[in-house]
């Protein structure tokens, strides 16, 4: 990848310092994200990450409860009370597999424009992919793809990028303090500002594979802009 | 599905890691890999023990072995960090329980590398006692290491903790030297008192490590048979409850060396 688009990407360390949470595919802040359930790969994590806590739960649940039913006499070693015993404790580890699941589910409520702003990250840095593909394309020899021009699209992308760090400072700004801050203005009109000049950007260019990159990197950019509008309200 | 990839990191980079956790870096996506990547390895080298007997044993094995390890780490936990933050540590409950995790995922590895070893006797040799006082030499050895590396792992972070204190110590006194109070502890007073409760803490870890011993050979022993002696049909747990740990590894060493 060649430096400027390098420098484009917002890495994942980058994402944690800005949203000051743990981020990755899966989890934020310790909470599922939406967007696992459109991707495969991720739903994948996400099963495997199921399958592995609701062990780790049988794996809790079983012995303590087996320590617990001999010391109150609740088995005796019969087939019945061993039967019942593996009842109870498969439901008690069904029950405290829900229980995560229905926290993890409420503390991913709060995040919700987070995990937005982290599907809009998602989206930038797959466009900066795709630039790359088509750098790497157009240097072969002899080759006709290239894009028509580049620096615009930097151009655009670097703004997306603005506008994407201005909101994720934003929203963890406003996540962990929650009140009225004196800079959030600042932020919101940078954010603007970014948007005016992606969609002059757009307007001169409304054809070929340039011109597509280009509105994706707006619906971005419009999409942060109504993420940033929900903290205005 | 980076679970390996945190332990990988912590086998590589030791120093990093624990350094990492010192400053509470990801702390919690630390323990959570951490668990489930033991846990694992935990579970299969459990099964290779329980294989001994039968297929009710490989299941019921592969969850005792790992639950005997964390919920002896669960149990042992509070104690480790009361007494600790009692003689001055600053580290939180959950950069104590990362700490810990890393020696029992280290213990996890150690055992999974065994276990194509055990395979081997298990398959070769079809000797009770011979296959049980192996597993218990196994078990005893990783465990002296993974304790080892615990020990020095808790020195390197209080150390540096101590270290951190040290330098800032300066700081804090010039400025009230300005306006020196009674109550007033001078910098080379406050140092020796800090040595005292860093050797108090050393201690304490030390009685610690016996402790987390003491309740995970008696967990183990509550939660038996984990190899399912032979000829007798699956037992979930054994019935009776006399007798200890160490009584019965004397009697399979008289055993094996035909003394009984």
């Amino acid at each position: 990848m060649q430096s400027d688009l390098e420098e484009l990407r917002i890495t994942q360390k980058e994402l944690e310092n800005l949203s000051g949470l743990d981020v990755n595919e899966v989890f934020v802040g310790g909470a599922w994200r939406p967007s696992i359930i459109r991707y495969p790969k991720r739903l994948l994590s996400f099963v495997m990450t199921e399958v592995f806590t609701f062990g780790l739960i049988l794996i809790f649940c079983l012995p303590i409860g087996l320590i617990i039913a001999r010391s109150f006499g609740g088995l005796t070693g019969d087939v019945s009370s061993t039967a019942q015993f593996l009842q109870t404790s498969f439901g008690a580890s069904v029950a405290s597999a829900l229980l995560w699941n229905f926290y993890m589910w409420q503390k991913g409520k709060g995040m919700k424009i987070l995990a937005h702003l982290l599907d809009e990250v998602d989206k930038h840095n797959e466009i900066i992919a795709a630039v790359d593909v088509i750098d790497e394309l157009g240097s072969v020899k002899n080759s006709t793809i290239s894009l028509i021009d580049r620096k615009e699209v930097l151009a655009a992308l670097t703004a997306t990028r603005e506008s994407l760090v201005c909101a994720l400072m934003t929203e963890k700004i406003l996540r962990k303090h929650k009140r009225f801050i004196a800079r959030r203005h600042e932020l919101f009109n940078n954010i603007e500002t970014n948007l005016a000049a992606l969609q002059n950007l757009q307007v001169n260019n409304q054809a070929d594979e340039y011109g597509q990159l280009l509105n994706e990197a707006l619906e971005i950019g419009m999409s942060v802009h109504q993420e940033i509008r929900k903290f205005e309200r | 599905m980076k679970y390996f990839a945190v332990l990988i990191t912590l086998l590589r980079d030791r120093t990093l890691f624990l350094e990492e956790i010192r400053q509470g870096i990801k702390i919690e996506s630390k323990i959570v890999s951490l668990l489930i990547s033991s846990s694992i390895f935990f579970a299969i080298y459990g099964a290779i023990i329980g294989a001994n007997s039968s297929l009710p044993q490989v299941i019921s094995s592969a969850v005792k072995l790992p639950a005997l390890y964390l919920i002896t780490l669960i149990i042992c936990l509070p104690t480790l960090f009361f007494f600790d933050i009692l003689f001055g540590s600053t580290l939180a409950f959950n950069q104590y329980a990362a700490l810990i995790l890393t020696t029992v995922s280290v213990i996890s590895v150690l055992l999974f590398s065994f276990a194509p070893v055990t395979l081997f006797f298990l398959v070769s040799i079809r000797d009770y006692e011979f296959f049980l006082l192996l597993n218990i030499a196994i078990l005893a050895l990783t465990g002296v290491i993974g304790v080892k590396l615990f020990y020095q792992g808790m020195q390197f972070v209080t150390e540096a903790n101590y270290k951190t204190f040290k330098s800032r110590e300066p700081l804090v006194k010039l400025d009230e030297a300005e306006n020196p109070s009674e109550d007033f502890v001078s910098v080379k007073d406050a140092i020796p008192v800090e040595d005292k409760s860093q050797r108090m803490r050393t201690r304490l870890l030390q009685f610690w490590l016996f402790l987390y011993a003491l309740v995970g050979s008696q967990l183990g022993w509550t939660l038996r048979p984990f190899f399912g002696a032979p000829g007798e049909p699956f037992q979930l747990f054994r019935s009776e409850i006399e007798s200890n740990f160490y009584q019965q590894v004397i009697r399979i060493i008289f055993t094996v060396l035909g003394l009984q």
